[in-house]
């Protein structure tokens, strides 16, 4: 059946009804059509209304994709659609058809709508496949309409019919006056769709940075990266390369080994080697700012041996984004992909850095911690030798109910508190309760909290992040944290500020702690042992230590005896320390002179064993082989010392010029008036200074420091 | 040529009859008053001998579903059969514009079913599609009839002269079978309240004319345009208004 091309349809007389009647129906369909925001209603509209009128079969809406060069279909109208069982309808509908053939160029130039003849065109080499598919299922003509936005085509009505001349005059006009209305809903419905994206891609990259964060290790992050680059699109990661310490190389950090299934082994050999930032496509992807795009094909026609490598996969580019902490470069991430939105893609790689960033941190405090530990095994082993629990000399009374307390509370995770007059081996028994204790096997962590100013206590113990105040130029990991399952013992805690006392005691309840400028809150697991030769008591009462911090302290006080209070001690200890530095000096001396052992014992010791112990390396050096004769007691130590201890062996008028000194000392020399020496000692001012005099006290006495 | 023409004596076949004899034709005139019955069959193979070409303008005399539909499918098997049997050369038809889109109607129902046995009976054949002829506005208006309101929908609507119908069948008749379809209406557009209103108003006619948008058409949903010709359509010489004149000059 050939169609008589020279003889033109003959069209009828409209009635002024018939035309009034298709402008309302028009301006209805209009109405209607720009309301319409789900893309599913509108071309079911459109057909529907526009069939009461006229004839047709079904019509479908392509969209123009510029950057590709062709137009694919967008919105169907399925329901009356004939090619719907057409075993290539599946494949058509997701097809993108060449804009540049003549058939669709003819459309282009075209000023409105324009029709075909199926028959006419279909056999042209050029012309797109779904004309001859509707041809087959008995459609005979096409109308196509371009859908313009702001004076450019976006994209297509097709209108197809089974009856040819279906396509009238009127028909057209119609199509064309309904075009403003229908590309504003088209293009309502881009936009809409857009923000449904972008909202879609926010809420995924919101799951997915959730996810991240619990992420502490590679693998846990490679598992997470795995399943957002998998939800997204069918993306895969071809590899993920840091910069090393020096700032120079680049090694691999995380690959996709599946990816390059036959050619393993080259993959392999380029990933292993190490590159540095001069490299050239990794030093244009740190220059640039948002990732550069690599299309697979381009490179390998340009010689980029790399995409050989990457067109294994079938993915069209390789986008490579920067990962950056802040402004700093940490490394490149290379993805295979077809396409990729742009938004998604940087929240990805942001949240990769950030989650790099911190397993790295994590991975030098654990190699910082392992190296300490290593380190301190070593110490560890001479500690056990030196410090031994059964080292501890002394079997006095007073020392075994020291060593039954120890005892009694080793296992236990119970906070203790070590008192005792300096030098009398706080430290010792905190390590000997240490290494009777589960947690043996872990270093105990000691911090002398009178050893740092006061401004940088708090981050000794708890750490500080990067930039938590000027010169915090790096990370610094607590001693609390380092001590984690281990235990923390914190000598001269009478010292610790009041600000770093209110941190600790939250720390002592809540199990817990933030670092010195950190949000993040770290557990612990620490057991804590405090020493002090405080009365804290009295520092409670003074204000100077909270009394909260002094309760949770005080939970198992341990109170070392003074030397001079275990006589029978001294003995035992002076041989142990003869040994100890005879050996240490490669000297022969295993004896003391019974004369040398009497001085000692006669002795106050305020400085207690440190001092019995320091007199005696220092005997030892002085002394020849053999018996140990001279003991070198400085009597001006004694006086000067600031100890309850020389108050044994002295006379009443030494006894009240240190006291007097001692209280002048704690009230900042003030003698009279409220506050002053003379109302503690309750004399008169007068009595006070004649007193003064009279005992020789002067300034000097009471300003020195300590 | 030897043409036999069912239903002759109708308003289209008796026009198409005295211009095929007017042309020099041997026609035959087939009616039941004639002896020749497409239902019974009574007289069809006589009729049919050496014929060449058989024009089938028979109508149903009962318009209910179930009869026009055993009308036309049995009238269109006995008459097909039997041009089978005599070797008739060329089957026409007269069917109706839309009629495919119109399936909710018995009436339309029962014209497919015939379009489709003459489709499916190998006869050489053209069915000619036709929109409503002009003396059929009475019929319509009447059926839509309540009292005094004719209730009729906002459809377009393309009516032909029975003259020009018969013309265009003629002229079929005469030419090659086009084994398909071919359609023919009047030459202008118009919607059927206007029309009908034209109507009634030129008869003097007291009913009012009361549109609607139901769609309805014989008591059947159709779309706005199912009764005009989407495609091309041959369109009738005279117009309305002629038609209407010539009809008073009648009256
Ligand atoms: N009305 C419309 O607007 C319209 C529009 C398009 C197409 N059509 C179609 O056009 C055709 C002709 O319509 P019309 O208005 O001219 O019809 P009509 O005036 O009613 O004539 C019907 C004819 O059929 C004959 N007939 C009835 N039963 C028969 C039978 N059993 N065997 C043989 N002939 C029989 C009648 O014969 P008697 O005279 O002896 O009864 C009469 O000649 C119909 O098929 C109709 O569907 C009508």
């Amino acid at each position: 059946m050939k169609r008589d091309k020279s003889q033109e349809p003959q069209l009828p007389v409209l009635s002024q009804a018939v035309l009034e009647q298709e402008r309302k129906m028009l301006l209805d369909l209009g109405n209607d059509i720009t309301r319409v925001r789900d893309k599913n209603d509108l071309l079911v509209l459109f057909s529907k209304r526009l069939k009461r009128y006229f004839y047709f079969t079904h019509t479908i809406v392509t969209l123009i994709d510029e950057k590709s060069g062709t137009y694919t279909p967008f919105l169907l109208d399925n329901e009356s659609s004939p090619i719907r069982k057409h075993p290539m309808y599946p494949e058509l509908i997701q097809a993108h058809f060449r804009l540049n053939e003549p058939f669709i160029q003819t459309v282009l130039q075209a000023d409105g709508p324009i029709s075909f003849l199926l028959e006419d065109i279909m056999e042209q080499p050029e012309s797109p496949v779904f004309l001859k598919v509707n041809y087959e299922k008995g459609v005979r003509e096409i109308l196509m309409t371009k859908i313009m936005m702001e004076d450019k085509p976006m994209g297509f009505i097709h209108m197809y019919t089974d009856k040819p001349g279906s396509f009238t005059n009127e028909f057209r006009s119609v199509i064309n006056g309904i075009i403003p209305q229908l590309s504003g809903a088209v293009s309502n419905i881009i936009k809409n769709e857009e923000i449904h994206k972008t909202e879609r891609e926010k809420s995924f990259l919101l799951d997915f940075s959730n996810e991240i964060a619990q992420v502490r290790s590679k693998t846990d992050l490679q598992a997470a990266i795995f399943k957002v680059l998998d939800k997204t699109m069918g993306t895969k990661l071809a590899m993920i390369r840091l910069l090393d310490d020096d700032e120079v190389h680049l090694s691999m950090f995380m690959c996709d080994p599946t990816l390059f299934g036959g050619t393993k082994a080259t993959f392999e050999k380029m990933s292993g080697t190490r590159i540095t930032v001069e490299e050239p496509y990794t030093s244009k992807v740190l220059a640039s700012r948002e990732g550069l795009v690599f299309n697979v094909a381009e490179e390998i026609r340009s010689g980029n041996d790399y995409a050989k490598l990457w067109a294994t996969t079938g993915l069209k580019n390789m986008y490579s984004f920067p990962l950056r902490v802040g402004n700093r470069n940490i490394g490149t991430i290379w993805l295979l992909a077809n396409k990729l939105s742009k938004l998604l893609l940087k929240g990805i790689c942001a949240q990769i850095s950030i989650a790099i960033a911190n397993i790295q941190a994590n991975e030098k405090l654990l190699a910082y911690k392992k190296q300490l530990e290593d380190e301190n095994d070593y110490l560890k082993e001479q500690i056990r030798t030196i410090y031994n629990f059964s080292e501890i000399v002394g079997n006095g009374a007073a020392m075994q109910e020291v060593y039954r307390l120890i005892s009694l509370v080793a296992t236990s995770g119970t906070t203790v508190l070590v008192l005792g007059e300096t030098g009398t081996g706080k430290e010792l028994i905190a390590r000997a309760i240490h290494n009777a204790s589960p947690r043996k096997d872990k270093l105990m962590v000691k911090v002398n909290c009178a050893a740092l100013p006061a401004n940088l206590i708090e981050s000794e113990l708890f750490g500080h992040e990067r930039g938590a105040f000027t010169g915090a130029t790096d990370r610094h990991i607590g001693k609390f944290e380092l001590a984690n399952q281990s235990t923390l013992f914190l000598d001269e805690i009478g010292e610790l500020p009041l600000e770093a006392q209110a941190k600790l005691l939250r720390v002592i309840q809540e199990r817990e702690l933030e670092r010195v400028g950190g949000k993040q809150t770290i557990k612990v697991d620490v057991r804590l042992i405090t020493a002090t030769n405080r009365q804290l008591e009295e520092a409670v009462r003074k204000g100077q230590f909270r009394e909260d911090l002094y309760y949770r302290l005080n939970v198992f006080p341990i109170t070392l005896p003074p030397l001079r209070d275990r006589p029978e001690d001294i003995a035992p200890l002076a041989n142990f320390f003869v040994k100890k530095y005879a050996r240490n000096a490669g000297r022969k001396i295993n004896q003391i002179a019974p004369k040398a052992m009497l001085q000692l014992r006669s002795y106050s010791w305020p400085g207690n064993v440190r001092e019995l112990e320091h007199l005696i390396e220092r005997s030892v050096l002085l002394s020849p082989d053999g018996v140990l004769k001279d003991v070198y007691l400085s009597s001006k130590n004694v006086s000067e010392q600031q100890s309850p201890a020389h108050l044994a062996n002295r006379s009443l008028e030494e006894v009240e010029r240190s006291y007097i000194i001692e209280v002048l000392k704690r009230c900042s020399g003030k003698i009279s008036g409220i506050g002053g020496a003379a109302e503690i000692l309750q004399v008169p001012g007068n009595t006070l200074h004649s007193k003064m005099k009279k005992l020789g006290i002067t300034k000097a006495d009471y300003f020195t420091q300590g | 040529m030897k043409i036999v023409v069912i239903g002759g004596s109708g308003l289209i076949g008796s026009k198409v009859v005295a211009k095929l004899s007017q042309a020099g034709h041997e026609v035959i005139s087939a009616s039941p008053a004639t002896g020749i019955n497409t239902i019974t069959g009574e007289g069809l193979d006589e009729a049919l001998a050496n014929t060449d070409v058989v024009v089938d303008l028979a109508n149903s005399p009962s318009f209910e579903d179930k009869a026009v539909m055993e009308f036309f499918q049995t009238a269109g098997r006995n008459l097909l059969a039997a041009e089978i049997r005599a070797g008739v050369k060329h089957h026409l038809a007269l069917s109706i514009v839309g009629v495919d889109l119109m399936q909710e109607s018995g009436y339309m129902r029962a014209k497919k079913v015939q379009e489709d046995l003459i489709k499916q009976s190998g006869v050489p054949h053209t069915i000619m599609r036709s929109t409503q002829f002009f003396e059929f506005i009475g019929g319509i208006a009447n059926q839509a009839t309540e009292g005094n309101i004719v209730h009729i929908s906002d459809l377009q609507f393309q009516p032909i002269a029975a003259e020009d119908v018969a013309t265009f069948v003629t002229e079929a008749a005469l030419s090659a079978p086009v084994n398909g379809i071919q359609e023919i209406a009047g030459p202008g557009r118009f919607t059927m309240p206007e029309l009908i209103t034209r109507y009634l108003e030129a008869a003097t006619d007291p009913r009012k004319v009361e549109a609607n948008q139901n769609l309805q058409y014989y008591g059947a949903k159709i779309s706005y345009a199912a009764l005009v010709p989407a495609g091309q359509a041959k369109l009738g010489a005279i117009n309305f208004d002629n038609w209407l004149s010539s009809q008073l000059a009648k009256a």
